[in-house]
């Protein structure tokens, strides 16, 4: 009798202690102060967050974040990790429900070039859970290093300013009223003058911009392309258009020998590209929201219009691409 | 008090306390390290917790099977036959052709039923049983009615199931069907072991260095397990079966208390065989117009009852292949020859070849009708048979177990007909005597060198003397003794073939013609020059 008390005892202890410790570890009211501690608690790092929405934004401040050769140093590529490790640990973690984070990391000496990193919090858990490969978690992130778009635009207003001789408050207000507010599009996010310009990601403009990054990206470090095209720019949008959702990819390629190659045959070397990343893109976060993707090479004005059908034929390799363009 | 206390329980519940105490402090750093993990975490493992106990536990039941399997029932397992007793369905009627050991081993069957009876009595309950004798005899057959009779269940298994390769495993074995012995005891109220090939369990032991450690160890076990049948009073009979000497088994098998009672199950005698041919007849559909037992019982000296069994079913297999309904009497013959002479082996000879075959054959086979005392001629072949290219097929009428001087210079005559019957018809001889004059010469050297058969005086047994202490002179006058013999033997032979040629060139033509005669046409023929064969019946 008494030895079964003990253990019911022991057990009743245990079950006691073990439903403590059951809440989430990063509560959704203290969000953002997790995350700031945790990177300071962990790897000493002064972090500012802001969250909009589904997203939460990160802004680190690094010494010498870029080289002579405007290639991420060896020491900030490892805070930014740090900064990354830290957010997902939080993302995954807490009742909040974000579903994207932006890291901002900003250089100390040239505040006015950043790296924006965005993630989403589904393909972290994913990874974990060992869903995604490594390749393929790296190949989901968004990473830009650009010049401030706010420090772009509040340098060309200033020196109308100047032309015009305004007051400093009374440009400092005119600045504040028209030309500091949210942005509307991936590419504007930034931080500037102590100043959050975020916006909360759209899973559609995310996964927009990250298919025209896995084709430039893809061009690049394919052997045969890399050779023959260069892809200066790309561009993916998530566009509306009588309350109808489509995906624009927009490439601005040329060849680098012109004799080799036909026009039509760039386009078309894009276009495959386009739609092939597109279906594994898509595809691969069952994304259903839109209609049809439409692909323009503005090398030479063409576009392809791929219906979502054909492009769900497309991944499940029912129809060929050549099908495609020829149905197009 | 307290703490004398104190040290008494912990004394005696040590070891639960250390483990109950060992497994408090791992759920405790267990829950500890749960609760330091960040919620994701602690949920992954917490979902993943299930998968694991499940592998654990998998694991565990695997390692748990493969240990059973292997360490404890899989090297060491026993190839036993378990079988109840009345299941074994052999009956006591069913035991034909060896009625003297029936009725010795119908005194064990007593011996089980009756055990609470002898214990009454203060008699000595008979723990073993050890049946020698050559193989094919019905040992196994005897032990299986044993175990019918006695209505208890029987384990059966061989000798050399107990060799192991590994030194512990052959007596793990002896320990383990001794175990399952004494479980099947108790619940039936006795157990036959029946270990057949006793010898490769029970042979002399070796005491040095290059003996079998593996083999002494299994035979120590099974000797003390006897013993220890004996001690807790199991009512286990273990019966053994070796058709190897009874000089060859290790004395300590066979001190009373453990192998205490022998049974020699030897060869069926005339009566015997009959009985047996009667019985496996009654299972076949033979003419009994053509079909003599008796006679098939006499041709069949030395034959064991599997041996007899095997002539039946042979005897069946070429009466269908000769499309018959029934077992005729040739069809016994042939399945007798196939068994004794092996099948034919059809070569093709020249007829210079053949027919100094034929007269070979003819020589042994009219020496051996008209001078052998024991030995009658059932078959003579020019036919090739197991390397052979002729043969003589005889045997005595009726089983004999010692051979007179008579008898052994008759089979050196019998030896050297082959090369004198050559001799006297082609001035020649073949490499056909090769094994005749070996045959001959081991025979002659045997008695002069052996059993003192020889004029010189020398009696005994010269082989067992080192041949270094043996004098050159005896050697020469031994050898000279058993020349003398080898001599006198080829004189006689060639004095009666060449009296009796025209008998032999007879029979050598008949073999040309024939290529095989059997017994009634060779006894016919000699009829025929008023000669028979003058042998006791």
């Amino acid at each position: 009798m008494k030895f079964r008390f003990l253990v019911f005892l022991i057990a009743g202890c245990f079950l006691a202690a073990a439903l403590q410790g059951c809440g989430v570890t990063y509560p959704k009211g203290q969000f953002k102060e997790s995350v700031i501690k945790l990177c300071k608690k962990e790897y000493n790092l002064d972090v500012k967050a802001e969250t909009v929405g589904k997203t939460i934004a990160i802004y680190v401040p690094i010494k010498d974040l870029l080289d002579f050769n405007f290639s991420i140093t060896k020491k900030a590529a490892e805070q930014i990790n740090n900064v990354i490790l830290s957010v997902s640990r939080a993302a995954i973690s807490t009742d909040a429900a974000f579903e994207f984070y932006c890291i901002i990391a900003h250089d100390a000496k040239i505040p006015e070039l950043q790296i924006i990193i965005i993630k989403s919090v589904e393909d972290v858990k994913r990874f974990m859970l060992n869903d995604i490969s490594r390749g393929e978690y790296s190949k989901r992130m968004l990473v830009d290093l650009r010049l401030s778009p706010q420090a772009q635009k509040e340098r060309a207003i200033k020196e109308v300013f100047e032309k015009m001789s305004l007051d400093k408050k009374w440009q400092e207000d005119v600045m504040n009223d028209f030309f500091r507010s949210e942005p509307t599009a991936l590419s504007d996010i930034g931080y500037w003058n102590e100043k959050f310009y975020i916006k909360d990601v759209g899973l559609g403009e995310f996964l927009a911009e990250q298919v025209a990054n896995r084709v430039k990206i893809g061009f690049r470090e394919n052997k045969e392309t890399n050779e023959k095209f260069l892809i200066k720019a790309s561009k993916g949008t998530y566009e509306t258009k009588n309350s109808k959702h489509y995906f624009r990819f927009e490439f601005l390629n040329e060849p680098k020998w012109i004799k080799d190659f036909q026009k039509e045959e760039i386009s078309n070397t894009i276009f495959k590209e386009a739609v092939s990343a597109a279906s594994d893109v898509i595809g691969g976060y069952h994304f259903n929201d839109y209609e049809y993707i439409e692909i323009a090479s503005q090398y030479d004005g063409k576009s392809l219009k791929v219906s979502k059908p054909d492009l769900e034929g497309f991944r499940k390799k029912k129809i060929k691409f050549e099908d495609i363009l020829t149905g197009s | 008090m307290l703490p004398r206390k104190l040290r008494m329980y912990l004394k005696m519940h040590g070891g639960r306390i250390a483990i109950i105490f060992s497994i408090v402090i791992v759920l405790i750093a267990a829950v500890i390290g749960l609760m330091s993990l960040e919620s994701f975490y602690r949920n992954l493992t917490l979902a993943t917790m299930p998968m694991q106990l499940i592998l654990v536990a998998l694991n565990a039941a695997i390692f748990v099977f493969m240990y059973l399997r292997f360490m404890q029932g899989g090297i060491s397992k026993v190839s036993a036959t378990r079988t109840k007793g009345e299941l074994v369905n052999v009956k006591w009627s069913d035991v034909i052709g060896m009625e003297e050991a029936k009725r010795e081993a119908w005194e064990v069957v007593q011996l089980i039923k009756d055990r609470a009876k002898l214990k009454q009595i203060g008699g000595k309950i008979m723990r073993g049983l050890l049946m020698i004798g050559p193989p094919g005899c019905g040992k196994t057959y005897l032990a299986k009615a044993i175990a019918t009779e006695a209505g208890i269940p029987f384990l059966a298994m061989s000798g050399s199931s107990f060799d192991e390769v590994f030194i512990g495993v052959g007596s793990s074995k002896v320990r383990k069907i001794f175990k399952e012995a004494r479980t099947l005891a108790e619940g039936y109220g006795g157990c036959i072991i029946f270990i057949d090939e006793m010898d490769s369990v029970g042979s002399r032991r070796v005491f040095n260095a290059f003996g079998s450690q593996e083999k002494s160890t299994t035979q120590n076990q099974l000797l003390a397990e006897i013993d220890g049948v004996a001690e807790k009073d199991y009512n286990i009979m273990i019966i053994g079966a070796t058709n190897a000497d009874e000089e060859s088994l290790d004395p300590a098998m066979l001190r009373p208390g453990r192998f205490d009672r022998k049974l020699y199950i030897d060869r069926p005698n005339l009566e015997d065989r009959e009985k047996i041919f009667e019985y496996y007849f009654s299972k076949v559909k033979y003419d009994k117009g053509s079909v003599d037992i008796k006679r098939i019982a006499r041709k069949a000296v030395y034959k064991t009852p599997a041996e007899i069994e095997n002539i039946v079913k042979e005897a069946a297999l070429i009466a269908t292949r000769d499309k018959k309904d029934a077992i005729e009497y040739k069809h016994i013959s042939e399945a007798i020859e196939r068994i004794d002479m092996g099948l034919k082996h059809r070569r093709h000879m020249t007829p210079n070849e053949k027919e100094m075959v034929a007269y070979h054959e003819g020589g042994h086979l009219v020496v051996l009708y008209l001078l052998h005392p024991t030995d009658d001629v059932f078959k003579a072949s020019i036919v090739g048979r197991r390397g052979a290219l002729g043969v003589v097929h005889h045997q005595p009428k009726e089983e004999l177990f010692t051979r007179n001087r008579n008898a052994l210079l008759a089979d050196i005559k019998v030896s050297l007909a082959g090369y004198v019957a050559e001799n006297i018809r082609f001035g020649t001889t073949s490499t056909g005597v090769a094994s005749d004059f070996a045959q001959a010469m081991r025979t002659a050297h045997f008695m002069v060198w052996e059993l003192g058969m020889n004029d010189a005086g020398f009696i005994g047994d010269y082989t067992i003397i080192p041949e270094s202490q043996i004098s050159e002179k005896v050697k020469e006058a031994l050898n000279e003794e058993t020349q003398k013999i080898f001599q006198s033997c080829l004189k006689d032979v060639e004095r009666l073939l060449s009296k009796e040629k025209d008998i032999l060139d007879r029979f050598a033509q008949e073999l040309i013609k024939k290529e095989e005669l059997d017994y009634d046409e060779i006894d016919s023929i000699f009829k025929e020059y008023g000669k028979s064969s003058m042998k006791p019946v």
